[in-house]
This record gives structure tokens, C-alpha cells and sequence, in this order.
């Protein structure tokens, strides 16, 4: 039997008025792993986080640690350590005073303590600030002294709540790549919450995909943003057309879906029964757009027909909003290169299509 | 205009509103300098400051009898430092209890409010008839001390629970997180950021019981309180040596303020980075 940093079996918070917050969480985290939890407001993923820290009771289920049961030990009695979106500094300390409180109630010998608080200090760039009030700092520096506070006490695990949420978009970048060195060299196992999903998927081995107090999928991030296996992860991750359909079929490893355009081939990410209705998810980085002669003849697979409604251009990515008619828009992304077709304007006529090995087809919601 | 008509009619309103505020003070000041042969009025005789010796009873021969305070004094201080102690405890504790929603947490908050919506005479009577029934004594240390507190609580507990209201607990939460104790994390992060609410509470509880009159008036049996001793004073004659003596306890309550204001500025310059943080979240 391997043993796991962390396992959740089968957790379940609900509130004693009747709401469910998390239901049939089931996950298991290997020692040195980054995992993100990713989903929108209200998913339940920082009630999750909060129960591994020990901050929430679960209604049923089991969290072990190291395969001892914790579930009902109390937040200062586990191996973890969290950092919270607001850093949560003690503003009566100054900044060594902050990072050493952990070891410094543990009644750890000044000498050692000293020691690891300067050597912390040292790997974040605080030691110039070491007697300053951490009123007086930046965003950044508080969200390092946060971090530090909360490695120095040698976590098992560290569960980070939003951490980069408060940071300005630069910032967040800088401290987004620090955070990804420091857990390869501490190799400490990092569960992170976030609502972000470039920051999920720059960030984690892997990905949990949380809605409605449920997961939806749990996946290494290429996979999650290839192969969603169900709507809500084809919708919250990356740019995808979702095309409704029914009487799915199989045809080697193909499959494909009636819809209102036409067929629609690609691959099934989840097991699926034949004639089921279904989804197709079409990127919108794999399509690709072409000028509509009149007298073609529409056979090509995967193709659909409509008229530019929307384009713009941002940096190196065109952003194409092509109208198939019936309410119906497929967004499409090329390279800003191919002068031929940023040529397109608004109302022309034009055909995409999409290789079937980059489309996927999910469960209808 | 309009505007213009207004401004002034309030600068007259905050006018009078000061008259009325320290107008009592000022005339009772200035009259605690009249000389040994004046009256508790204008006009002054002769500057001196004879009623403050008299008070200290350095006036040998004097025909007015020496102001019966001193022992009141002492034990009125004491009564207030002990309601402070324990009803600022009190406070301290059930506002840390009402930060989760209780089991009946709402008849419990009318239940301690009511101890300061209830007249003073009506519960001092009351305390008075239940202590004859159950034959314990009346003193100021027990029957009135205990009112002083069911007084005194109420306030000190509103104090803590709109401290608590805006504290953000995942400062504690933190703390727990690094593996320290709720006892220590108390001690070490909850109440070095919840003192200037502590202070606030201890001042008003000492205040209130300091001054308190009806609600001792019927309790503290024999021994006497210095507000009932004043009042008992009133009762004979009125002479500027009461004067004097207002002046010097209003001096007092201003010292008090004084060392509460040091140390609120103390408390509150640490803790700006909280609010800091939590703007930026």
C-alpha cells in the first residue's frame, strides 16, 4: 500500500440549516505534489481547503494525513500550515517577530530558532526588513512574510487559500513563478485554491475542477484543458464552442454528434452509450478559418458556415466571433500573422473546420 | 445664503451646547476659591484657597465640620476597581462567546443588556428586600458590588462585542495553523489586538461605579459610598468645600482619561497594519 500525503475519502460538509457545501470528495495527493483546486465562488473549494486545515468539521468522511486519520484532531494539532488571501499578518509584530511565532510558542531554543528564521528570511529577501512593522510593507513583501511565516514551521502540507488574489496582474506573475521554485526545492506538498484557471494550470501537477460542492474532474492540466470530460469543465477552462447534439456514434476511436450544423467527429473523454445525447467542445485555438467561395461544395468534416459578427486583435492573437445563424456564435483564434485572413471584415462569409483528434465529446449537461 | 443662516444657527446651538456642558464645571471651579467667610455663591469674598486645606483638615478652628470623605472615597475606589476587574472579564468572555451564533444566543444578549435598561432604584429596592429575605447583610462589597457589576457588565460587554465584530479571525486562524495553541493563541495574538476594546471596557465600568448612586443607595448598608456620602452632606448645609472637592475628583477623571488616551494611541499605532489588511483583501 502506497502511502499518500493526503487522502480525502468520500468528505461531505453539510450546514446544519440544510446546505451542502462539499459532497463525495474524494481525492489522493502524492508526497511533493502541487494540486489546485479550481472552480467559481461559492464551489466549495476553500470549505475544502479549510477542512484539511482543520478550520471546518466534515459532516462525514475521512481526511488522512500520512494515513493517520485526522478528521477529528484539531487545526494546531495537524501538519499543515496554511496561507490566507488577506496574508493574515500579526500587526503587532514586526516581521521577524511574525515568522518566528510559530516556533518561537513551540518553545524552540532562541539560538535554533534564530537560526531558521534567519536562514528563511534570507531565501525570501527579508532580511533587510526584519525589524520593520508589516504595516509599512508592500503587497508583495507581506505575501512573502505570509509564506515564510507558514514554511517555517516545516509543514507536511501547506494549503494556500487564493494567495495571489490580493497581488496586482505583475506581481502576481513574479510571485506565481517564486511559488512554483520554492515547492520543487522544498518538495512540500502544496494544495492551492484558486478561481484563476492560468494560474491552475501554470501552477499544479494537477487539477481539481470544482461546481456546485462538487468535483467535476480531476486531471493533469494538458489533459483538463484537451480533454474535458464533462460541460462545466469545457465552459470554466480555456476558449471552447460547445455545440449540443444527439445519436452519438462510434467509429474506431472516433465518435460523433448530430448536431443543429451537421455531424460533428472528435473523441469521447468519459465513457459514453451509443445514440446518448451528447456535446461537442470545439477550442477555439484549433479551428481553422477560411474565406467561403460560393461555389464550394461544404463536404470537408467538421466544417461550419456562417458570417464574421465580431474581430479583434489582441498582441499575436486574432479573435474571430463567427455567426452560424439560430443563435448559435463559435469563437475562433488564429495567429495575427496570416495577413490573408485579418484581411476579413465584418458580415463576409467563411467556413471553419476542426481536425476530430482536437474536438471532444462530453456527456450533455 | 441659506447655506450662511444655517452655519451660524449651528455655531449658536454648539454654543449653548457647551454653556450647558461645562458651564456647571467652570462656576463650581471658580467658586472653590472662595475665602473662609463666603457662601456656595457668587460673589467671591476673597481668593484663597481655604476649602482645599479644609478639605485636608488643615483649617484648625474651623466652624464648618470637616467633609466626611475619606473613607467613602477609598471604598468607592475599591468597589470600582473590582467591578472593572470582573465585569470587564465578563464582558471580555461572553463577547468572545457571542462571535458564533449560540443556541438561544438571543435571550442571553437581552438578559445581560437588561442589567442596564432597569431603573437603579427599582433593582436597588429589590436587591435590598431580597437580601432581608435571605438574611444576608447589606455592604458595599457584596450586595452593591454584585449590582455595580450587573451594571456595569452590560457595557463593557457592547464595547467587546463591537470590537470582536470587526476582528478578522483568520489572524487567529493563522496562529492555530502554526501549530499554537487557542490558549496561547489567545494570550499572544487575540488580545494584544482586542486591547484597546479591553481599555475602553475597563473605563467605562470604572466610571459607572465610581459614581453610581441608586442602585448603592440601598445596598451598601452602614458603610458608605462617596456619592452617598456627598449627597448625605447636601443634607446639612452647603458649603464651597463640596466645590473643592468636585474639582480635585474632576481632576482625577481627567488623569484617568489621560493615562486611557496614552495608552489607546499606543494600542491603535500597532495596530494600523490590521486595518492595512484588511482594506487590501
Amino acid at each position: 500500500m502506497t502511502i499518500h500525503d493526503l487522502e480525502l475519502i468520500d468528505v461531505c460538509k453539510t450546514y446544519p440549516d440544510g446546505t451542502t457545501a462539499v459532497s463525495d470528495f474524494n481525492l489522493q495527493v502524492e508526497p511533493g505534489e502541487f494540486v489546485a483546486f479550481l472552480g467559481p465562488s461559492g464551489c466549495g473549494k476553500t470549505t475544502t481547503l479549510r477542512m484539511i486545515a482543520g478550520f471546518e468539521s466534515i459532516s462525514s468522511g475521512r481526511i488522512m494525513i500520512k494515513s493517520k486519520d485526522v478528521s477529528n484532531i484539531p487545526p494546531e494539532r495537524r501538519p499543515t500550515s496554511m496561507i490566507f488571501q488577506n496574508y493574515a499578518l500579526f500587526p503587532h509584530m514586526n516581521v521577524r517577530e511574525n515568522i518566528g511565532f510559530g516556533l518561537d510558542v513551540k518553545k524552540m531554543p532562541a539560538a535554533e530558532r534564530d537560526r531558521k528564521v534567519d536562514r528563511i528570511m534570507d531565501m525570501f529577501g527579508l532580511s533587510e526588513l526584519a525589524e520593520r512593522k508589516v504595516d509599512r510593507l508592500s503587497g508583495g513583501q507581506r505575501q512573502r512574510i505570509a509564506l515564510a511565516r507558514g514554511l517555517v514551521v516545516e509543514p507536511q502540507i501547506l494549503l494556500l487559500d487564493e494567495p495571489l488574489g490580493a497581488l496586482d496582474a505583475n506581481l502576481r506573475r513574479v510571485i506565481q513563478n517564486e511559488l512554483k521554485l520554492l515547492q520543487r526545492e522544498l518538495g512540500i506538498t502544496f494544495v492551492f485554491v484558486t478561481h484563476a484557471q492560468s494560474e491552475a494550470l501554470g501552477l499544479s501537477d494537477r487539477i481539481v475542477v470544482m461546481n456546485s460542492g462538487r468535483i467535476e474532474q480531476i486531471s493533469r492540466p494538458h489533459e483538463l484543458y484537451t480533454r474535458p470530460r464533462t460541460a462545466f469543465v469545457a465552459h470554466f477552462i480555456g476558449s471552447n464552442t460547445t455545440l449540443a447534439g444527439s445519436d452519438l456514434a462510434f467509429e474506431g476511436e472516433n465518435a460523433s454528434v448530430q448536431t443543429a450544423f451537421g455531424r460533428m467527429t472528435g473523441r469521447c473523454s468519459t465513457p459514453m452509450a451509443a445514440g446518448a445525447q451528447a456535446m461537442a467542445v470545439i477550442p477555439a485555438e484549433a479551428m481553422r478559418i477560411s474565406a467561403a467561395s460560393p461555389k464550394a461544395v461544404p463536404t470537408g468534416q467538421n466544417q461550419l458556415h456562417g458570417r464574421i459578427h465580431m474581430r479583434h486583435a489582441v498582441g499575436s492573437i486574432g479573435h474571430f466571433k463567427i455567426d452560424l445563424g439560430g443563435g448559435h456564435v463559435v469563437d475562433v483564434e488564429t495567429s495575427t500573422d496570416n495577413k490573408h485572413l485579418m484581411a476579413l471584415t465584418v458580415g463576409d462569409a467563411v467556413s471553419v473546420d476542426c481536425p476530430p483528434e482536437r474536438i471532444t465529446i462530453v456527456p450533455a449537461s | 445664503m441659506e447655506a450662511r443662516a444655517l452655519k451660524s444657527a449651528l455655531g449658536v446651538y454648539c454654543g449653548v451646547f457647551l454653556l450647558f456642558l461645562y458651564g456647571p464645571m467652570v462656576i463650581l471651579a471658580i467658586l472653590s476659591f472662595q475665602g473662609p467667610n463666603g457662601g456656595p455663591q457668587f460673589p467671591i469674598v476673597q481668593w484663597s484657597t481655604y476649602w482645599y486645606r479644609h478639605l485636608l483638615e488643615l483649617t484648625p478652628g474651623s466652624r464648618v465640620s470637616y467633609l466626611p470623605v475619606g473613607d467613602s472615597l477609598l471604598r468607592s475606589l475599591a468597589l470600582a476597581v473590582m467591578t472593572t476587574i470582573v465585569s470587564t472579564v465578563l464582558g471580555v468572555i461572553t463577547g468572545e462567546a457571542f462571535r458564533t451564533r449560540f443556541k438561544g444566543s438571543g435571550p442571553v444578549f437581552y438578559l445581560i443588556i437588561l442589567g442596564m435598561m432597569v431603573p437603579g432604584v427599582l433593582v436597588g429596592l429589590g436587591m435590598a428586600l431580597v437580601a432581608n429575605m435571605i438574611g444576608i447583610d447589606r455592604t458595599w462589597w457584596g450586595t452593591a458590588f454584585v449590582l455595580h457589576v450587573v451594571y456595569t457588565y452590560p457595557f463593557a460587554f457592547l464595547v467587546m462585542l463591537a470590537i470582536f465584530n470587526r476582528f478578522d479571525r483568520s489572524v487567529e486562524e493563522a496562529s492555530l495553523s502554526l501549530g499554537v495553541s487557542p490558549a496561547q493563541t489567545f494570550r499572544r495574538v487575540t488580545f494584544p489586538m482586542i486591547f484597546p476594546g479591553v481599555l475602553s471596557a475597563m473605563l467605562f465600568a470604572f466610571t459607572l461605579s465610581y459614581d453610581e448612586f441608586a442602585r448603592t443607595l440601598f445596598t451598601s448598608g452602614r458603610e458608605l459610598t462617596l456619592p452617598l456620602a456627598i449627597y448625605g452632606t447636601f443634607s446639612v448645609e452647603i458649603y464651597p468645600n463640596i466645590f473643592a472637592f468636585g474639582v480635585l475628583t474632576t481632576l482625577f477623571s481627567f488623569t484617568l482619561l489621560g493615562i486611557y488616551a496614552l495608552l489607546m494611541l499606543r494600542a491603535v499605532s500597532r495596530q494600523r497594519s490590521f486595518k492595512g489588511q484588511e482594506e487590501e483583501a
